[in-house]
């Protein structure tokens, strides 16, 4: 069934294409990118110029005009020595399709209906499946949206020989809207049945099938205050497995107050993650993070904030504050940013064998300038570490970038970038891109 | 009542109940499939154009406004308003960043734009024996179920 649905949907966007003749709107995104880096990180080192292909199509207005079509992903072939895989693969080639469907578009009520590859970001659903999904605005404030199909399988983890996910999944969301002041939602995700873990007898009650409830809510009882957030239940192992809220007051026009609440309980939340069940030695310890941050707007083309957050786990505690500011010339043509964050963690974080403390100074700095024939942008980025990690105290990247626009959609431009780190004294790595960001549209507006 | 006369009565509140959703349903507008005025580069603010609430996710303008907060906590607003994201933003905008495999960190793909907030810039994998102790749930909601070679081939 999962062979015939991810060759037939791929088949009906094919048979889609010719339809584009006829369309009164074509996107193109295309990004080329040949990339010049060394990779040590094995016994031999190696010379990777790996060229990848990002590719985006997007034909609207087919059939009687509500019909659309829309392709993402991307391929890779090593034109020197080939990439490490995990599964035995031949590192020479490799590609992904993110996404690929059909998209009906309703004249009323939001509603829509895809076939194809597509992401489910709705509720607490976040998936990536191969199927069919609709949703659609109802009377009286209410919604209602539903998904199914066959699951998107990954790379099968070494000497398990499956990636953990059962071949079926399914799930929805309900959710009704008061204007202006209230949205809550119910959603849930049913996928099949796990598979079974030869040898997975150290897995007992850490791993197992992926299905979870959930509520969301945003809820605005001022126009100067909002609550947003969702809880999670996992349905398996019949405990809540998330609380994630935001409190965000808005006192005014250029002043921004929140407040985070973030907990996870770990068993419950990593259950259907083969790789999180195998890694983390201890599943039974909780996560809770309470943050907050304020971003002031100094002026239309300046933006300040800061921030903080405590992190608690059952080995201990941190504490990460810092600001940002952020700004704009010449009419958005010029962007720079510059960032401080302190991160005070407790020494149970350091990196095992490496260092004695886990705290870390993280600075940043960026300009950019972009103009009709050219454009530029450098980067810095440094984590200055309070014990040496590997006896270095610090690990940083410098990336320059210069490009020319060739014509409003074809631009080239090469990146170089440098750094010291860790794991090596010096890291020098360049790539070169082409990008083509073609819109055949007839609206005034368009999508970017 | 006999059993089937209830259950033709059923079917016909269910019947008219439905066509009286589906009529009131064509009342109910659809958002734009594209914002109708070609909007600026970089991040847009809403209520420098609209004061109002808006008519499909039946919120208040200001709640989109792209601040740095705005960014930093997207996900809420992508989980229940992503028919009003895709007015401005194709998917493949999303898919720099949330694509289960990928080939390059969203950052170096993007080395041209550093104004864009992007994950794991400079030296991450360093950085990731500390962040990953801390807060391992930040991991998991990318990488959970991804897989990734690059998490595979060590852990």
């Amino acid at each position: 069934m999962k062979k015939v649905l991810c060759r037939l949907f791929p088949a009906l966007l094919l048979a889609a294409l010719p339809a584009a003749s006829f369309a009164a709107e074509i996107s193109v995104d295309s990004t080329t990118i040949l990339r010049f880096q060394e990779d040590r990180t094995g016994f031999e080192s190696k010379t990777l110029v790996p060229a990848t292909q990002f590719l985006g199509l997007d034909i609207y207005k087919l059939g009687d005009g509500n019909l659309s079509a829309h392709l993402f992903g991307w391929g890779r072939v090593d034109l020197a020595d080939r990439h490490e895989t995990v599964d035995n693969s031949d590192g020479r080639l490799d590609g992904s399709l993110t996404y690929g469907y059909l998209q009906y578009r309703f004249n009323n009520a939001n509603a829509r209906a895809r076939a194809g590859r597509f992401f489910v970001t709705e509720g607490i659903i976040n998936e990536q499946v191969d199927g069919v999904s609709a949703r659609t605005d109802l009377p009286y404030g209410f919604g209602v949206s539903a998904f199914g199909g066959a699951t998107v399988h990954t790379v099968d983890l070494p000497g398990l020989g499956t990636d953990g996910k059962g071949d079926g999944i399914f799930g929805g969301r309900v959710n009704y809207r008061s204007k202006g002041m209230l949205e809550i939602g119910l959603s849930g995700v049913y996928e099949s049945e796990a598979p079974t873990i030869v040898g997975g007898s150290n897995l007992p009650g850490s791993f197992g099938d992926h299905r979870m409830l959930g509520a969301d809510l945003w809820f605005s009882p001022h126009h100067m205050v909002q609550v947003t957030g969702r809880t999670n239940y996992n349905t398996e192992t019949s405990s809540v497995a998330e609380h994630r809220y935001l409190l965000q007051v808005t006192p005014r026009k250029d002043l921004v107050l929140t407040a985070s609440f973030d907990e996870q309980h770990d068993r419950d939340y990593f259950y259907s993650s083969i790789l999180f069940a195998r890694m983390l030695k201890n599943l039974s310890q909780d996560s809770r993070a309470i943050g907050g941050s304020a971003t002031y707007t100094v002026a239309k083309n300046a933006e300040l904030s800061a921030d903080y957050k405590h992190y608690n786990r059952d080995v201990g505690s941190a504490d990460r504050f810092g600001g940002e500011l952020r700004g704009t010339l010449l009419d958005n043509s010029v962007r720079s940013g510059f960032g401080y964050h302190y991160l005070r963690a407790n020494p149970e974080f350091a990196i095992t064998g490496a260092s004695t403390s886990g705290s870390y100074h993280e600075v940043r700095g960026y300009v950019m300038r972009d103009t009709k024939s050219y454009f530029a942008a450098g980067d810095l980025i440094a984590y200055i570490f309070n014990e040496p990690v590997f006896n270095k105290d610090s690990a940083w990247e410098a990336i320059g970038s210069v490009g020319y626009h060739l014509s409003p959609a074809l631009a080239l431009s090469g990146d170089l970038s440098y750094g010291q780190n860790p794991q090596y004294d010096d890291e020098l790595r360049g790539l070169v891109r082409l990008t083509y960001n073609m819109n055949m549209t007839t609206g005034k507006g368009g999508t970017k | 009542m006999r059993r089937s006369t209830k259950i033709l009565s059923l079917l016909a509140l269910a019947g008219m109940l439905a066509i009286t959703a589906c009529a009131q349903m064509k009342a109910l507008p659809n958002l734009p499939a594209s914002h109708p005025e070609q909007l600026s580069h970089g991040p847009v603010s809403c209520t420098e154009c609209h004061e109002d609430q808006q008519s499909g996710s039946m919120k208040p303008y200001a709640a989109f406004n792209h601040t740095q907060n705005f960014v930093k906590n997207h996900r809420f607003y992508a989980a229940t308003d992503d028919v009003l994201c895709a007015s401005c933003h194709k998917v493949s905008f999303c898919a720099d960043c949330h694509s289960n495999k990928t080939d390059m960190k969203p950052s170096v793909k993007n080395g041209n734009r550093p104004d864009r907030m992007m994950p794991h810039r400079g030296d991450f994998l360093t950085l990731h024996k500390i962040e990953g102790k801390l807060d391992p749930a930040s991991c998991y909601s990318c990488h959970g179920r991804a897989n990734n070679q690059q998490c595979v081939a060590c852990h």
